[in-house]
């Protein structure tokens, strides 16, 4: 178990405390504090990809730039065309950076490991939705434009992807213990991880239960990955020098999406407010995952 | 007229089922490493003496509980709670052997008695002081939380902190990997603990697991959290012993 873990699991019996005080924690409250949290730490840990493409590296910031750009362009026009495959390549998207980001400590080098990096998202993501169905189902219906989400979880889908991603991604850690790929004890700590997870689903709210994930166990070790490769590029890089590193991005972020919430009750823009987080997390979230793919390249080839 | 003055047990009574292996089981565990202590090299006897000790006062305990459940029906948490404020410190002087020849103090020792006692006497009052009515559930969750206080201090030390430094420091892998089982053991297995809290009746977890069938769990958790700690510092000591003999 590491710091970050210890963290998460101080969070869940801190939660748990509140649950058994208040009975139930109001949707509201539950958003406000996912949304500073995620803020704080979610947003500034994709707020330097930027930094981390063009370090050692050929490419110009011209270049990388309009890449950057262009995927995000690429994606709104998904977005016009298909909401609904573009809901669902969103999810993939996802589960392979998640997937990526939580064994990119362990140098796993075989041919498909990729592969098992999606399995893992995939389980993760599933899990989420299989335990938090109604929840969640009810939050897509509460709007026109996302009520076609919901089909996810009808004929079984859900339930089907939940079985076998969680039973391919047992079977891929066994796997690579049986081929000293990883160590007993990364096993032990992996497998220990994923039942946590799933027990942090189970009891409690979706927003809660992702925002502990996403906040905990991805973007704080992706921060801390990141602060530990740039300590050695950058000289005399220190805790507050990386703070202002991350803070343009973070700020334009958050900038961008008030001033969104301002314009589309000005003017009363005909898209929910859900359906316009999805789409601008997605958007990013596309070139984030390959600028990540990129930056683990970087520090598990070296 | 042995049979005449025993209370009869009903084959689903699973809670008397777990008292009585609890208490057979803990018994054999402690004569085992009573007796092992003989097998293994001077500097490991105190270890097997206080394995011995945990799962010998938790087997007097499970035989006044397994007769206290059986005549009121009633869960036993006086008797619980004796049990585990003299057990837990215990364990965690357990910590402290296994570290000791990589240098382990007096302090942390110290500081490892404070936090599973103040963990069990908060729960204590937690559990058996709750006024019930309008101010049972704020009772509960005060105690609780400063109990799960202790909790995550031990677990702190166990896999982060001190206990887990020294032992990477201890040149032995036996070393190493025990701690690190013990250190499995507070995380998984003393989970159950503030888990079985919260299922008290009123508490939050108590419409997943019924608030009667956690003494069940309970004396699962007790058997396998002490014979197993008891076991895995063993094995320590028979590699340590069997190393030193070779060399």
């Amino acid at each position: 178990m590491n710091k970050l873990l210890f963290i998460y699991i101080v969070f869940c019996y801190l939660i748990a405390s509140v649950f058994t005080l208040e009975n139930t924690i109001t949707v509201e409250n539950q958003l406000f504090g996912s949304s500073i949290l995620i803020i704080i730490f979610g947003i500034p840990h994709g707020a330097i990809d930027n930094i981390l493409c063009l370090t050692e590296s050929n490419l110009s910031k011209n270049m990388f730039y309009l890449l950057y750009l262009l995927s995000m362009l690429f994606y709104c026009f998904l977005w016009f065309i298909s909401p609904m495959y573009s809901f669902i390549f969103f999810l993939f998207i996802s589960a392979y950076h998640f997937g990526e980001s939580q064994l990119s400590n362990y140098k796993i080098e075989i041919n498909f490991s990729k592969l098992i990096f999606f399995i893992w998202g995939v389980a993760l993501i599933s899990s989420l939705f299989l335990y938090n169905t109604e929840e969640l189902s009810n939050l897509f219906n509460s709007n026109d434009d996302t009520s076609n989400f919901s089909i996810i979880f009808k004929y079984n889908l859900l339930d089907i992807l939940f079985y076998t991603s969680n039973l391919a991604l047992f079977l891929s850690l066994l796997y690579l213990k049986v081929k000293k790929l990883i160590t007993n004890q990364i096993f032990n700590t992996e497998l220990f991880q994923i039942i946590l997870l799933h027990i942090t689903f189970f009891i409690f709210p979706v927003i809660i239960s992702f925002t502990l994930y996403f906040v905990f166990l991805h973007s704080i070790k992706v921060l801390l990955q990141e602060y530990s490769y740039l300590e050695q590029k950058i000289s005399g890089l220190n805790l507050i020098k990386f703070i202002k590193l991350l803070a343009p991005f973070t700020f334009l972020s958050v900038f961008l999406f008030i001033l969104f919430i301002l314009i589309s009750n000005f003017y009363n823009i005909d898209i929910s407010l859900l359906l316009f987080s999805i789409i601008s997390i997605s958007v990013i979230t596309l070139p984030h995952s390959i600028s990540m793919t990129n930056f683990y390249d970087k520090i598990n080839f070296k | 007229m042995l049979l005449s003055i025993m209370e009869p047990i009903a084959p689903d009574n699973y809670v008397a089922f777990t008292f009585f292996i609890g208490y057979i089981a803990m018994f054999a565990a402690s004569v085992f490493f009573f007796v092992e202590r003989g097998s293994v090299n001077k500097k490991w006897k105190m270890s097997l003496l206080v394995s011995a000790l945990i799962t010998g006062i938790a087997a007097v305990h499970y035989y006044y509980m397994r007769d206290y459940n059986l005549a009121t029906g009633d869960s036993p948490t006086f008797f619980r709670y004796v049990d585990w404020i003299l057990t837990v410190p215990l364990m965690c002087v357990e910590f402290y052997l296994l570290t000791k020849l990589a240098g382990a103090t007096k302090k942390l020792l110290w500081k490892l008695i404070f936090a599973s006692t103040w963990m069990l006497v908060c729960g204590y009052i937690g559990e058996a002081f709750n006024p019930g009515g309008a101010d049972a559930t704020i009772h509960s969750v005060i105690w609780g939380v400063l109990s799960t206080l202790g909790y995550l201090y031990i677990l702190y030390t166990a896999w982060i902190g001190e206990v887990a430094v020294l032992a990477e420091k201890s040149n032995s892998e036996a070393i190493k990997k025990g701690v690190r089982s013990l250190a499995w053991f507070v995380l998984v297995g003393w989970a159950i603990y503030p888990i079985g809290y919260m299922c008290m009746d009123g508490g939050w977890l108590s419409s997943i697991m019924d608030p009667k069938s956690i003494d069940v769990w309970y004396n699962i958790a007790d058997a396998i959290n002490k014979i197993g700690f008891g076991l895995v510092v063993y094995t320590i000591a028979i590699t340590e012993s069997n190393k030193e003999l070779a060399n």
